[in-house]
């Protein structure tokens, strides 16, 4: 069988599968697919009109507005390039080494390469779909704001694929080498390392804008700064460089060059699709071998292993035992929910590039440091603050806590059948899941307060806003997990759903994510309203500003704990008729 | 058919199969037995090409499975213990899809295909997606599709777990047929008395070394006694010296 006959049969395949998985949205409540849909609408319409609104912004700024503009797409490419290349390197290594479908294609009488072919495929298209989604508003606020032809869209799709293809390439051949050549384990300290030694130097290289500075009215000189410390993004051997470059010439009419930057990305994707399918040849089949050795050499540990294992255990347990008044069966199922996180790579290195992220944002912060100097604007950046936090913490308490319930599946006949009940297994998941995220919210909402030097009350008042979202959040993650679980299909046996990310990706997960941001937008929305308010000249009393404050944050306080109480009742509920 | 010479698995300081030499004739029935962590799982991986092996080499109908892959599985039929089907497809779909990959025309797939769905009594489960079959029957779909192409090696791991006795009978009854037929058949099981029922000869793998192969009889002798293959199994088992650990990814 070649290699087209193969992609064939595997496409018709895929394509019924995918046909029966849309036609089963029928089986689902009208009710929740509406609001999935609007949320998406939503999303769309909101993001083109900021996009809209920020083009227009940047295009009033005298003299400098399309060289920010332009600045602003080769970052925004820059951006998703690296975050592609992570995300192919993540999707990747599960589609490669940890799939089921792998194992079963590999004992077939098809070329190995076909098989790396096809699972390269898949990798670069479940990693790029989401970005095409994010990116389209901007390409359409682009678009008008340039006031283009309607083929510029088409055109900007044609830029996009090839633009894809070279981190789905470069991931790819990333993630083989890795697995062929280093340990887990150094795996596992080299991307801390990495993390660390990249946060380090991100410190060091942005330094604070000095408020005398901006007090000084050097704004251009500010600006001329900003576009020398963003220089990087116009690096011309960069692929962003050439897709941003792209959609720039054909914005403004230059046909030809944009069909130069189109064909250097043609010609580089395909170069990058040779060099990885040719070297994947010897790797990937090396990598799998490798990788599955590797689980049977974790799976019985050495002597020595051993001892490091019973120290580490003993350490956690030493760590709960410390902790007062925690029920033997709720510690039991806290250590081993810890300690499954731990051991599981492909869950903690998302988790670190979650916190990457939020760690370069913080970070970030120094260079608004100026604004300690008007309330005004302190205050607003703390609240762009605590919606980014809460925002990444939605992102999170959906990844990571909405699939826990159903990454009992298996095991419901062990937690399921303790004298404690199912109950017990959904609170433990609520708290333990509410204390790590509150200790998320709580250092970042610190930090960044202390570093834009807000005021202590206001402090406060962001921190206790955070605590109360983090309970919220989880609420809702754990609650929807419980009520909508995918357990995988078939009988109690043949349930394989292992993978958190494929259980998020089912309804449940989808209905957890929009409920969540729901709540969060209702959130800080009615937190920020009465600053609003008086920002925008509306005339408070200092006593009926306090009251304002006052009732909006009783209102948060209510939605939050309608947030844990609805949701957890529920799925309480729920799990005492569950049948296992 | 299946031949394997001085075949070796390390994972780490572990040897999980040690210096494993087996030849099994065509058309013979050989059952693999071995304790939990004995290695089995590791010797069909590295049997199926799932795993390269440290050292030594394994062919299948003279095909080394390394350096030959795709002739050597050509041959082969796989069951590994838990297998994968596409949830969203119908058996005969799943089947279809098997067969063509083989190399099988559609028709050819159609006719051979409605053979077995007769035999593995799986005519109900037309129209029905493969994610609301049972255990049981998502077992036998898999058995089913294993034969399709008329393999000349079946490699089956632990094939009777979560059947039910008729659906073992079939089980068992086809995979004795065909090996009478002249397929090679190698099933790895922790039950006993198939393998005592089935098998024309018998091999007992323990920490990574095979400590006996032969048939009822010569195990018998081997372990010093008469009486079933449990006995011998306890016996051949429990004098190995427990210097050496072995095991594999399960």
């Amino acid at each position: 069988m070649n290699t087209r006959e193969f992609f064939r049969l595997l496409m018709q395949v895929h394509g019924a599968m995918a046909r029966r998985r849309f036609a089963s949205l029928r089986q689902e409540s009208w009710l929740m697919v509406g609001v999935i849909a609007l949320f998406v609408a939503g999303y769309w319409v909101t993001a083109y009109f900021l996009f809209r609104w920020g083009f227009r912004f940047l295009g009033h700024t005298y003299g400098l507005g399309p060289v920010l503009i332009d600045r602003m797409l080769y970052l925004f490419f820059a951006f998703l390039f690296v975050m592609l290349a992570f995300s192919n390197m993540i999707i990747g290594y599960s589609a490669f080494f940890k799939s089921q479908e792998t194992q079963w294609m590999l004992t077939l009488p098809v070329p190995q390469a076909d098989v790396f072919r096809w699972k390269l495929v898949e990798t670069a298209l479940l990693a790029s779909w989401a970005f095409v989604f994010l990116s389209a508003p901007l390409m359409l606020a682009y678009g008008v704001s340039r006031h283009v032809a309607p083929w510029f869209y088409a055109k900007v799709l044609l830029l996009l694929l090839p633009f894809a293809i070279i981190p789905a390439a470069l991931g790819s051949l990333l993630i083989l080498l890795v697995t062929c050549y280093l340990d887990r384990r150094v795996f596992k300290w080299a991307v801390f390392g990495f993390g660390t030694v990249l946060i380090a130097a991100v410190s060091v290289v942005l330094k604070p804008v000095e408020a005398d500075r901006l007090q000084s009215g050097q704004t251009l000189v500010l600006l001329g700064e900003l576009l020398h410390n963003s220089r990087a993004s116009l690096q011309p051997l960069l692929p962003s460089y050439w897709v941003a470059s792209g959609v720039i010439a054909w914005g403004n009419g230059l046909a030809w060059q944009g069909s130069f930057f189109f064909l250097v990305l043609a010609s580089n994707a395909l170069m990058a699709m040779l060099v990885c399918v040719n070297t994947s040849t010897r790797l990937f089949y090396t990598g799998w071998s490798r990788n599955h050795s590797q689980d049977g050499f974790t799976a019985v540990p050495s002597a020595r292993d051993a001892g490091f294992g019973d120290a580490r255990v003993s350490l956690l347990d030493r760590l709960f035992d410390c902790l007062p008044r925690i029920h033997p069966a709720t510690r039991a199922l806290m250590v081993k929910d810890i300690r499954a996180f731990w051991r599981d790579t492909s869950q903690w290195s998302q988790f670190v590039i979650f916190f990457g992220l939020l760690g370069l944002y913080v970070l970030n912060l120094r260079n608004v440091a100026y604004v300690w100097s008007s309330e005004f604007w302190a205050t607003f950046v703390s609240f762009l603050n605590l919606g980014a936090s809460t925002m990444t913490l939605a992102t999170l308490t959906t990844r990571f806590v909405f699939p826990q319930f159903s990454l009992e599946g298996k095991r419901l006949w062990v937690v399921g059948m303790v004298p404690y009940g199912l109950k017990r297994v959904v609170l433990e998941k609520f708290w333990l899941s509410s204390f790590g995220s509150v200790v998320i919210t709580l250092s970042l909402t610190l930090i960044s307060s202390w570093m834009l030097h807000v005021p202590a009350w206001l402090t406060l008042l962001f921190s206790a806003t955070g605590v109360m979202i983090s309970f919220g959040l989880c609420g809702i993650a754990v609650g929807v997990g419980a009520l909508f679980p995918n357990f995988g299909s078939g009988s109690t046996a043949n349930r394989r759903d292992d993978n958190p990310a494929k259980i998020v990706s089912g309804f449940g997960g989808t209905f957890c994510f929009v409920t969540s941001l729901a709540y969060l937008i209702l959130a800080i929305g009615a937190e920020a309203l009465p600053f609003y308010l008086q920002s925008t000249g509306m005339a408070f009393t200092p006593e009926q500003y306090s009251w304002a404050i006052v009732g909006s944050w009783i209102f948060v306080s209510g939605i939050s704990l309608a947030a844990i109480c609805v949701p957890m009742t529920l799925a309480l509920r729920r799990v005492e008729t569950l049948e296992m | 058919m299946i031949h394997t010479e001085h075949l070796t698995k390390r994972f780490g300081t572990l040897t999980a199969v040690n210096d494993l030499n087996l030849r099994i004739a065509p058309g013979e029935f050989f059952a693999f037995l071995g304790p939990n962590a004995a290695g089995k799982t590791t010797t069909i991986k590295l049997l199926t090409g799932l795993l390269k092996p440290t050292s030594g080499r394994a062919l299948i109908g003279g095909h080394d499975i390394q350096a030959d892959p795709i002739a050597a599985r050509k041959l082969i039929s796989y069951v590994p213990d838990l297998p994968f089907l596409y949830d969203k497809l119908e058996p005969m779909e799943f089947m279809q899809l098997v067969g063509q990959l083989y190399g099988m025309q559609r028709q050819e797939v159609l006719r051979t295909g409605e053979k077995l769905f007769d035999v593995f009594d799986l005519t109900e489960t037309r129209g029905q997606l493969i994610e609301t079959l049972s255990h049981g029957t998502r077992q036998r779909v898999v058995i089913a599709s294993a034969l399709l192409h008329d393999p000349k090696v079946i490699i089956i791991d632990e094939p009777m777990v979560g059947l039910d006795p008729r659906s073992a009978r079939v089980v068992k009854d086809v995979l004795k047929a065909r090996s009478q037929a002249g397929t090679t058949v190698f099933l790895s099981t922790h039950i006993l008395h198939i393998a005592e029922e089935l098998a024309d000869r018998i091999g007992i793998l323990n920490r990574g070394r095979l400590i006996a192969a032969g048939t009822m009889n010569e195990l018998r002798e081997a372990s010093g006694g008469g009486g079933a293959l449990e006995d011998a199994f306890l016996a051949l088992t429990s004098e190995q010296p427990q210097e050496q650990a072995a095991a594999g990814p399960a």
